[in-house]
């Protein structure tokens, strides 16, 4: 039982308790309030301190990854444009697949050769799916009109950046122990889709087998890949996403200048505006636990 | 009595009879205790089923059952000034003087206030609950309280952790809440004339199956309990979504014959589970006041409770525990301990002195008292109380009372206060031997006819 004690003022007054029971305590009011009121509070007890520098750090594998799209993004342009043919995709692919067996290899601490040739197994029958699938996605939306493609592309290419598990990777190395969630799934696959759309309107099958194997590619394993780097060394992170974004700059200035002031904008607005902002909001956060709050369960609920 | 002055009390709530509970029974036993005080008490709620217009409860309590049908969790629908008609005509038609509101999550309590300071009646508000701060429905349910008490007379809570409660969540002043907290009736929890014998104890669990009121800890809890004493039975009265993971444990752990499940235990039946036990357990994840554990200490049964909320404030012979399975079983290990010293008889003479419902009317009268004397404001001094609410919320209070103040003046004009007539006061002659403990049993056999 919790007994407040209140100071005597005079000798005939009893002290003030902190109980229900017993009627009105004799020589207070019931709407004394004590010098122990609101004693239990406990403010911004489960905060986190942010520091500016590691916010910014965070937000680099945001802006990493932002390129990454725009870079995808780029080769569909092209490839629409008839400005990359087939051979010179294929060779994107196969090249893009060899990095980053490269990487996993370099920077994956045990990797036996079973799981390595479990991973080559799952590659072979990916592409070879893909190839026979082919015909089936190159004249899937041939009844649908061209504006509806770019804008159902571009809001798909949106959904999956917003809800985009930027933390870790949805498609995990065996044995990770995260399951993905219900945001990230939807995530993916909305950026699967984008692609089937954008494959759909090329002329040739070899094409639509290419584009969509370097965007699934992408889209599937670039996270993998980027969250060993960044497990593996920050340094060699910070490089990677920093010579991407300059690639990535580059890239579209030569494409449309307005594109390129925009991606500018975009980057720079994640990278320094939003963690300065987070940091100025967390003076507002005000978290108030007490006797009042409903008890947590420690364990788990298992039906 | 004689008190100087007669109230007209108005009670407002979407939780009334028929449906049994903390609110429910608060407002009915409230009221009755008023009316032998010399009030006049009228109560406001939505229509129950086919349960709609006026009734007469025992005493001569009027009950406005408004023809509002529940759309979620027993709450009209807010309409904002859909209830600004009926209620200024019950207010005219009783001459009432006072209106009282119930539970925060009540919508017609809400609307009844707003309403009522308007047409310039003092206001009083009882809340009932713990909520928190941190999800979308607290925060939500935290600013339209906030809107409620911008311009409340006075406040009730039942027990010293709800007015921190209430005072951090609404930014209420905390000397205009007064903590008055429930009560029992005594009367009709008696304990049994003899206690149930034979080396057998009985564990008694009456709750709402849900998980607020702990029942994944009553999961946990039993087995491990059955395990230890082989003596030991659970008597499990309630129903509810969690009644099924109850069932299972029950299967997994073959003890059909030492856990009985009553299912849903009607209102007038409670007293005769709560003493074919000797212990009570009470689970709860958050609590304000649990009535529960009162009505069981009447009953002479020993309680175990978890302690959460307002729970060690209501009763000092309570054993405690953390809501931790491991040290709720070292509690119960407690409570069969000491069961031998416990005698029924004495727990309930000491709960007869320690709470009683006419000790809380007259503290009830004493802020009616202080709610009265308070000044009439205009509406421009009002307005400045809600524009301190917030930033944009502020200014959206002021609207939503402006609009309020001219849908008013229309209905003055629409239908003038003459025109509306006025209920006479009818006196019933009160049996002087006619104590509570008939009325409440004629509450009790109400329910059981109905």
């Amino acid at each position: 039982m919790d007994n407040c004690i209140a100071e005597n003022p005079s000798p005939t007054r009893a002290k003030w308790r902190k109980v229900a029971y017993g009627g009105m305590q004799p020589g207070f009011d019931d709407n004394h309030t004590d010098e122990c009121f609101l004693e239990g509070m406990v403010m911004n007890a489960n905060v986190v301190k942010r520091d500016m520098l590691k916010v910014m750090q965070d937000a680099i594998s945001i802006s990493q990854y932002l390129c990454i799209v725009v870079l995808v993004g780029l080769v569909w342009t092209y490839t629409l444009r008839s400005t990359l043919d087939e051979s010179s995709l294929l060779y994107l692919d196969v090249s893009l697949l060899g990095s980053g067996f490269l990487v996993l290899l370099l920077t994956e601490e045990m990797l036996s050769l079973n799981l390595l040739l479990h991973y080559l197994v799952n590659v072979f029958f990916f592409t070879t799916g893909l190839f026979v699938l082919a015909p089936i996605y190159q004249t899937l939306t041939r009844s649908i009109s061209s504006d509806t493609i770019w804008a159902v592309t571009v809001s798909l290419v949106i959904l999956h950046l917003f809800l985009h598990d930027y933390s870790g990777s949805t498609v995990t190395a065996p044995g990770a122990l995260k399951n993905p969630t219900l945001t990230s799934s939807i995530s993916l696959n909305a950026s699967v889709v984008a692609s089937v759309f954008i494959a759909s309107r090329l002329p040739s099958r070899l094409q639509v087998f290419a584009i969509m194997l370097f965007s699934l590619q992408v889209f599937l394993f670039a996270p993998l890949v980027t969250y060993c780097i960044k497990k593996y060394s920050f340094r060699l992170h910070l490089c990677f996403s920093f010579s991407l974004m300059a690639m990535t700059l580059a890239f579209v200035y030569t494409l449309h200048r307005l594109l390129f002031v925009l991606l500018l904008g975009l980057l720079v607005f994640v990278t320094v505006v939003c963690p300065y902002w987070l940091i100025r909001m967390q003076e507002y956060k005000f978290e108030i636990n007490g006797p009042w709050d409903e008890a947590k369960l420690c364990f788990d609920i298992t039906d | 009595m004689g008190d100087s002055k007669r109230h007209r009390i108005l009670m407002v709530s979407d939780f009334f009879y028929p449906n049994f509970g903390g609110v429910e029974n608060h407002i009915y036993l409230l009221s009755q205790c008023l009316l032998k005080l010399g009030h006049k008490v009228v109560v406001m709620t939505h229509a129950y089923g086919n349960r709609s217009g006026v009734r007469y409860m025992t005493g001569g309590l009027k009950v406005y059952y408004v023809p509002w049908k529940p759309f979620l969790l027993q709450n009209t629908l807010p309409t904002f000034y859909g209830t600004l008609p009926i209620i200024r005509t019950i207010l005219i038609r009783e001459q009432i003087s006072l209106v009282h509101g119930h539970q925060a999550f009540s919508t017609l309590c809400h609307e009844a206030l707003m309403h009522a300071r308007t047409m310039g009646y003092k206001v009083v508000f009882t809340d009932h609950s713990l909520y928190g701060f941190a999800d979308v429905g607290s925060i939500h349910m935290n600013k339209v309280l906030q809107f409620t008490l911008a311009d409340v007379s006075q406040a009730i809570c039942v027990s010293h952790t709800s007015k921190e409660n209430t005072v951090l969540r609404s930014g209420l002043p905390p000397e205009k809440v007064y903590v008055i907290p429930n009560a029992v009736d005594t009367a009709m929890f008696k304990p049994a004339a003899e206690r149930p014998s034979g080396n057998e104890i009985t564990i008694v669990v009456i709750s709402r199956l849900v998980y607020r009121k702990g029942a994944d800890l009553l999961v946990e809890v039993i087995p491990e309990v059955c395990r230890m004493y082989p003596n030991v039975r659970f008597i499990v009265g309630g129903d509810g979504p969690k009644r099924v993971r109850l069932e299972e444990m029950r299967e997994k752990h073959s003890l059909q014959d030492r856990v009985e499940m009553l299912g849903a235990v009607p209102h007038a039946q409670v007293r005769s589970v709560l003493i074919s036990g000797h212990i009570f357990l009470n689970s709860s994840l958050t609590e304000a006041f649990c009535i529960a554990i009162l009505e069981a200490a009447s009953c002479g049964l020993l309680t175990v409770s978890t302690r959460v909320g307002g729970v060690p404030e209501a009763y000092d012979m309570i054993v405690l525990a953390e809501p931790d399975p491991t040290d709720m079983v070292q509690a119960i290990k407690k409570a069969i301990s000491i069961l031998p010293m416990i005698d029924p008889q004495d727990m309930h003479n000491r709960m007869k002195k320690l709470y009683d419902w006419h000790d809380v009317a007259k503290r009830t009268e004493i802020v009616y008292d202080r709610a009265l004397k308070c000044s009439n404001q205009s509406l421009l001094e009002r307005l400045s109380r809600y524009l301190a609410c917030g930033a944009w919320a502020g200014k959206l209070f002021c609207l939503v009372m402006i609009i309020d103040f001219l849908l008013w003046r229309l209905l003055q004009l629409w239908k003038p206060a003459e025109d509306i007539e006025v209920v006479p006061d009818i006196v019933l002659s009160l049996d002087e031997d006619r104590g509570m403990s008939q009325d409440f049993q004629a509450f009790n056999e109400d329910h059981s006819l109905r």
